[in-house]
């Protein structure tokens, strides 16, 4: 457990979800290790917890329904082609 | 065979072929005839290596056509400890001859050149021409591209190019599945094995990128022999996947075999299975239990640390009062055990001063007493016994007090005469007097 005090990063948005869940175990780590002071604490907690949402977001996103298109379709859509695509698989 | 014991049947009317005759004496003669062909020597590409238990099975390619080929199993041991290891594609001399299987009621018949000797000749020419591409697009740094790009462990798109009937795509659904992973799949169906194989798969690829949003691409087909993967070592296709800013996850093939594709993509999986765990590097419903527990930790951290904080405020805040509060006490204390002593001093003080008081009153009382009685009586009997004492008494009883002219008492006759001139004292008046000497 680092005893440094961890950088508050809530200025710089999560770049990807695995960037974000790492900073979340090392916010979580650094708390655990009760050495944070109040200041930090607060500051960490806060962006943990808009970590935590970034990531829930992100999980929400391929979590709902599966949606299956085919790329001939999706293609002769995006070209000006007949509306609609076909789902498939389904 | 029944068919023996029977009549045979009558040919086809009009025919001007021989016959019919027994099929199974045909496959003899079949056999006998092929195997009565000169023994020869072949060179070729070896593919389509299998072996069975008592067999071994391949084909020998060239550009102008192909053999079947067999061998007995310890036929072809003997052959590979001479030989060495052969692979797929390796360019082969076999020696051997025609041979026909001529199959049964219940087993197929078949041809196969019987080889009983074999010798690498060299790399065949796709290895060769494989190796070769290899290691032009290395230089050219082809290869590495795309293992550079970054893969998102949670992408919301995934674009998957096989066949439309492959058990591939099953195997990739199924994966996705089992990681919990619902997001959006784009399905760039093409043919995987023929000519048009490379150029439509390019395509697809390019088609994929171009319609944005796409994570990652998953190029999935099962396995087949070199020949059949060639496809996937076309340069276009692989120059194209090197260049393509969206990450490649091949799945060609088994593990054994090793296409370009595999050497260009960003990884390179064994199954259409491993692929899709690939593409989706997160297991969806633990990732969400993981974040929960984290937001629950985070939260219970962040109660806790003020939690701590308060009650470490809460106590000093009260310090000051408490530390007053003891003063107080202490000081009410103090003055509780002063009020008491004083009291008790005082009581003890007012016993001393009554006992005083009362020997004091005693004393005076005796004092009185004293004044009173005892003294008048002491005086009296003191004035008694002074009356008693009194020389005039004594005057006054007919005694005389012999004095000097002076005054002085003079109680001897010695010293009478020595004065000579004296002064007797009577009761009611002195009288002088000459002694005689």
């Amino acid at each position: 457990v680092s005893t440094e005090e961890l950088t508050p990063g809530n200025a710089v948005p999560p770049a990807t979800y695995e960037a974000a869940a790492a900073r979340v175990e090392e916010i979580i780590r650094r708390l655990d290790s009760g050495e944070a002071s109040l200041n930090e604490t607060l500051e960490l907690v806060k962006e943990g917890k808009t970590l935590i949402e970034f990531c829930a977001h992100e999980l929400e996103a391929v979590g709902a329904a599966l949606e299956e298109l085919r790329l001939e379709e999706l293609v002769s859509r995006l070209e000006g082609g007949p509306e609609g695509h076909t789902e498939v698989g389904a | 065979m029944s068919t023996l014991s029977q009549p045979a049947p009558a040919g086809i009317p009009g025919s001007a072929l021989s016959g019919p005759f027994p099929v199974g004496e045909y496959a003899s003669a079949l056999r006998d005839k092929l195997r009565s062909f000169t023994r020869v020597q072949l060179v070729g590409e070896l593919v389509n290596l299998r072996t069975a238990r008592a067999r071994v099975y391949f084909e020998l390619r060239d550009s102008g056509g192909a053999v079947s080929c067999a061998a007995w199993r310890k036929d072809w041991e003997t052959m590979l400890a001479r030989a060495g290891s052969v692979v797929e594609g390796v360019q082969v001399v076999v020696a051997g001859g025609c041979d026909y299987y001529p199959g049964s009621a219940t087993s197929s018949p078949g041809f196969s050149f019987n080889v009983s000797d074999l010798r690498v000749a060299g790399e065949g020419d796709l290895l060769a021409r494989i190796d070769r591409l290899r290691k032009v697009l290395d230089a050219e740094g082809l290869l590495a591209r795309q293992k550079l790009l970054h893969r998102p462990p949670l992408p919301r798109t995934i674009g998957v190019i096989t066949g439309e009937s492959g058990k591939a795509r099953d195997d990739v659904l199924a994966a996705l599945a089992r990681r919990g992973w619902a997001g959006r799949v784009i399905w760039g169906f093409a043919p995987v094995q023929d000519r048009h194989a490379a150029p439509a798969i390019t395509r697809t690829l390019q088609d994929l990128a171009a319609v944005g949003g796409v994570d990652v691409v998953i190029v999935a087909r099962g396995g087949g022999s070199l020949a059949d993967l060639w496809c996937f070592c076309e340069e276009t296709l692989c120059r194209t996947v090197a260049l393509l800013s969206v990450p490649v996850i091949a799945s060609v093939g088994h593990h054994t075999d090793r296409t370009l594709l595999d050497d260009v993509a960003a990884v390179s999986c064994s199954t259409p299975t491993h692929a899709a765990e690939e593409a989706v590097a997160i297991h969806c419903a633990e990732a969400r239990a993981r974040l929960l527990r984290d937001a629950e930790r985070l939260g219970e951290q962040s109660r806790r640390a003020l939690l701590i904080r308060a009650r470490s405020l809460a106590s000093l805040s009260r310090a000051p009062t408490d530390h007053l509060k003891r003063q107080r006490t202490r000081l009410h204390q103090q003055l509780r055990e002063t009020r008491a002593g004083f009291r008790r001093r005082l009581e003890s003080e007012r016993q001393t001063g009554g006992r005083r008081a009362l020997v004091l009153e005693r004393k005076t009382q005796a004092a009185v007493l004293d004044c009173r009685v005892r003294r008048p009586r002491e005086l009296q009997q003191l004035a008694m016994a002074l009356a008693g004492h009194d020389p005039q008494r004594t005057l006054e009883r007919g005694y005389a007090l012999v004095q000097s002219p002076s005054g002085e008492p003079i109680a001897t006759g010695t010293h009478a005469r020595a004065a000579g001139e004296v002064r007797v004292r009577f009761a009611d008046q002195t009288v002088p007097a000459r002694i005689e000497p």
